[in-house]
């Protein structure tokens, strides 16, 4: 095993995306995640999916690979007490059903502590652990909405803006931060402990400033894609069907550049535009004159050379863009993943690249149903092939 | 000294330097700090350009720079010599200096090994710290269509009704708290294998990271686009006095809406007994739940849906959420002092380590804790 964490173990239970995340992103970083699963509920990977036009399983699924796979049926007494088995040998649970389920198991946080003293347990929902709204069932969309992020996203004379997968995988991404935090803890003092992470609060927390201006009275508003100091700032029309062009002025050294590269070294001279509080004022105006660049410009060409200039400045772009991208594959930021049948993909990869202590990355694509039983149910938890066998036949293990 | 709660986090003992400029070095050291670390800004005399970063929420008091520094300490640090004396007291450094202007400031990475050969350096810069694009700069709005889901913004509603304009950000600085929390993540897995080392992350790569659905849909051979990626109904829907989010991605759920609209004939239509068709017909679906739900309050229609099992939330403006209830009951926002405005709830943490809330002290004036530098130089000497 290798990666920052190799030698620790998670006992996974998480189900949909953003849980699953969170375990897919301590597996790249070296942990033995163990995912559980049951022919009669597997996760929505394995099953096809409509609306996305999938009409069978996924060969590839982003956040269940790097992980190993075993079946436990939860609604088996025999079930419920292997999955206490491997708890016991783990070091983290994680979870993502409706509070109190896990508790409806027998696998709360009090029974996980009888078989594990220091165990960190994980439970990843849409509002709490706690408080009146607890019960409430969401997808990515209602966390964004009931967070403050939808509100505040959106064109200044348009509606709110539905917030999708990134709001899940963020949450992921901050119980996987959170968890590393408990296990700390645990190390130092030798104490497991609940960590409670709420999607609806991590949508709150990217929006913490705007919050902080309603406390004081004030009334954010939603700025699309101006900013409250910056001008020229947003996205601008570049040549070509769909094509666009971020640019962002910083400072004044980003403002010259952009006028070099622009041919207008005039309008440092013009007193609409002298200094950053001018420039804002009169950002429709300058806005437009960005604009009647912008459009005759190649966005990738035009980025290269704002940039050469010191100013702030990318395309905006599509996925193919990325999955293609020298700089992004130099990183490992995407990295090539294997399907069942040996053919290779673009994948996501960890975005923490540590010098002495590599990730492990994506080391194996979505493992098969069960496809690690030996490994886990056999040298783990000890079990020889009678009884697994008998496990099978009574329903436990399915 | 400024003042710091006693409350013990789980990361109670550690210390941080933190050299923020940027908003995503600064959410890194923000969400470490509320989980317990000692965070130290290690401020230029002139201060962070953070403490006058918009939106101001007073003379000169920025709700950025309150949010993003509660809970830390500032130290004036004035030459190379102060802040390696203050790193020498430190788990881990938490850098976003540009890269062309690290090794001025003794802040390269092969000085930091050589001096402080245990510390975790984490690097935090827009487009990393290698690879082609190193030294390229980068706001929030580059980078969250540097990362794909700018292209893919707005959805639904918001581009039917404006079709023609340029894509979209998310408020605020998405893309960049998600760096923080990816240095945050690689900070403590770095310190977790005891060895000192250089952690690099990019604000682009983490906004990309969870953007990996885009990826996961090309892989699968399907390219998502702003206009095609709605669900084929519910979504946004305007009521009489603001918006709620309609999603239905069960049968059952779609059931409790029927119900929920008082049984529609048009609802009952034999096409839309099965899922597969009933999509097919979003749209014109789409246009009856639009109209139906325009009279509506937002408050009761939400009361209602979640009686009947229907997913569907308000879309709460900040204030909406600083009144709440179930917010009020789980704790989140902790009383701070922000310096010339007064006491204001501050929003923590989404995340807690057992049934409370982390709590949370407010930002440093600039310099408060120079006896902290002081002390650290004695300790060093």
């Amino acid at each position: 095993m290798a990666g920052p964490l190799a030698g620790l173990r998670i006992a996974d239970f998480t189900v949909h995306a953003a849980g699953p995340f969170c375990t897919h992103m301590l597996a790249q970083l070296g942990a033995e995640v163990i995912k559980v699963e049951s022919a009669h509920r597997p996760d929505i990977f394995r099953k096809p999916h409509p609306v996305y036009g999938r009409m069978g399983a996924a060969t590839f699924d982003q956040v269940a690979s790097a992980k190993h796979s075993i079946r436990l049926n939860l609604k088996h007494p025999k079930g419920i007490a292997l999955a206490k088995q491997l708890v016991a040998q783990s070091d983290v649970a994680a979870e993502s059903f409706r509070p109190g389920v896990m508790a409806r198991l027998g696998l709360g946080y009090e029974a996980l502590k009888a078989v594990k003293a220091d165990i960190v347990m994980l439970s990843v929902s849409s509002s709490g652990q706690t408080g009146p709204h607890s019960y409430f069932a969401g997808y990515a969309p209602l966390f964004g909405a009931w967070g403050g992020l939808g509100w505040l996203s959106g064109y200044e004379d348009g509606p709110p803006v539905e917030m999708r997968h990134v709001m899940d995988h963020s949450v992921g991404l901050h119980a996987a931060m959170a968890v590393m935090a408990a296990l700390h803890r645990r190390r130092r003092t030798g104490q497991g402990c609940h960590v409670d992470v709420c999607a609806r609060e991590v949508a709150s927390a990217a929006a913490g400033e705007a919050l902080l201006e309603a406390a004081a009275g004030h009334t954010p508003r939603r700025w699309g894609n101006a900013h409250p100091r910056m001008s020229p700032h947003g996205v601008y029309p570049a040549r070509g069907d769909d094509s666009w062009l971020t640019i962002a002025v910083a400072d004044e050294r980003a403002w010259r550049g952009l006028l070099a590269v622009i041919g207008r070294p005039d309008l440092a001279d013009d007193p609409r535009f002298a200094t950053e509080a001018a420039r804002h004022t009169a950002r429709v105006e300058l806005d437009a004159i960005i604009a009647g660049w912008t459009r005759e410009q190649d966005a990738e060409d035009a980025a290269a050379r704002l940039q050469e200039a010191g100013c702030a400045a990318h395309p905006s772009w599509a996925t193919p863009q990325i999955a293609g991208d020298a700089h992004l594959r130099a990183r490992g930021a995407i990295v090539d993943a294997p399907e069942p049948d040996g053919r290779i993909r673009a994948a996501v990869g960890i975005p923490v690249r540590l010098s002495a202590t590599p990730p492990r990355g994506i080391w194996r694509g979505t493992p098969q149903l069960g496809e690690d039983e030996d490994r886990v149910f056999g040298e783990l938890l000890g079990l020889d092939r009678a009884a697994r066998e008998a496990l099978e036949a009574e329903g436990a293990i399915c | 000294m400024s003042e710091v709660k006693q409350e013990v986090g789980p990361l109670a003992g550690f210390r941080v330097v933190e050299r923020a400029s940027g908003v995503a070095a600064a959410a890194a050291g923000r969400l470490l700090a509320t989980m317990g670390a000692e965070v130290v800004l290690a401020e230029d005399p002139a201060g962070t350009l953070l403490r006058r970063e918009p939106p101001l929420i007073g003379e000169g008091t920025s709700a950025l720079f309150a949010y993003l520094a509660a809970g830390k300490r500032s130290v004036v640090v004035e030459g190379e010599e102060a802040l390696h004396a203050l790193l020498a007291t430190a788990d881990i450094l938490i850098d976003d200096t540009p890269l062309d202007q690290r090794a001025l400031l003794g802040l390269d990475a092969a000085v930091i090994r050589r001096r402080h050969p245990r510390l975790v350096h984490v690097s935090v810069l827009p487009f990393g710290a290698s690879g082609p694009k190193a030294g390229w700069r980068g706001e929030e709005v580059n980078l969250i269509h540097a990362s794909g889901e700018g292209y893919l913004l707005p959805n639904g509603l918001s581009v039917e009704l404006f079709p023609d304009r340029p894509p979209l950000k998310i408020a605020g600085h998405f893309a960049c708290w998600q760096a923080g929390v990816a240095a945050a993540l690689g900070a403590l897995s770095a310190l977790w294998t005891g060895t000192g080392q250089f952690v690099d992350v990019s604000v682009q790569d983490a906004a990309l990271a969870v953007g990996a659905f885009a990826i996961q849909r090309l892989g699968d051979g399907s390219v998502e686009h702003r206009t095609t990626r709605s669900f084929r109904f519910g979504g946004v829907l305007q009521c009489a006095d603001g918006h709620v989010e309609l999603l239905t991605l069960e049968e059952r759920q779609w059931q409790g809406l029927v119900k929920l609209m008082g049984e529609p004939d048009w609802a009952k239509d034999s096409e839309l007994a099965d899922p597969v068709k009933r999509s097919s017909h979003g749209a014109a679906i789409n246009q009856r739940i639009r109209a139906w739900a325009a009279s509506w309050k937002v408050e009761d229609l939400v009361a209602r849906a979640q009686e009947l099992g229907v997913p569907m939330a308000r879309y709460n403006t900040p204030a909406d959420i600083l009144a709440g209830p179930h917010e009020a009951a789980r704790g989140i926002f902790a009383p701070i002092e922000v310096p010339g405005v007064g006491s204001l709830p501050v929003f923590t943490a989404p995340m807690r380590f057992g049934p409370d809330a982390l709590s949370l002290a407010g930002p440093p004036p600039l310099g408060a804790d120079q006896a902290l530098l002081a002390q650290r130089h004695a300790e060093v000497a």
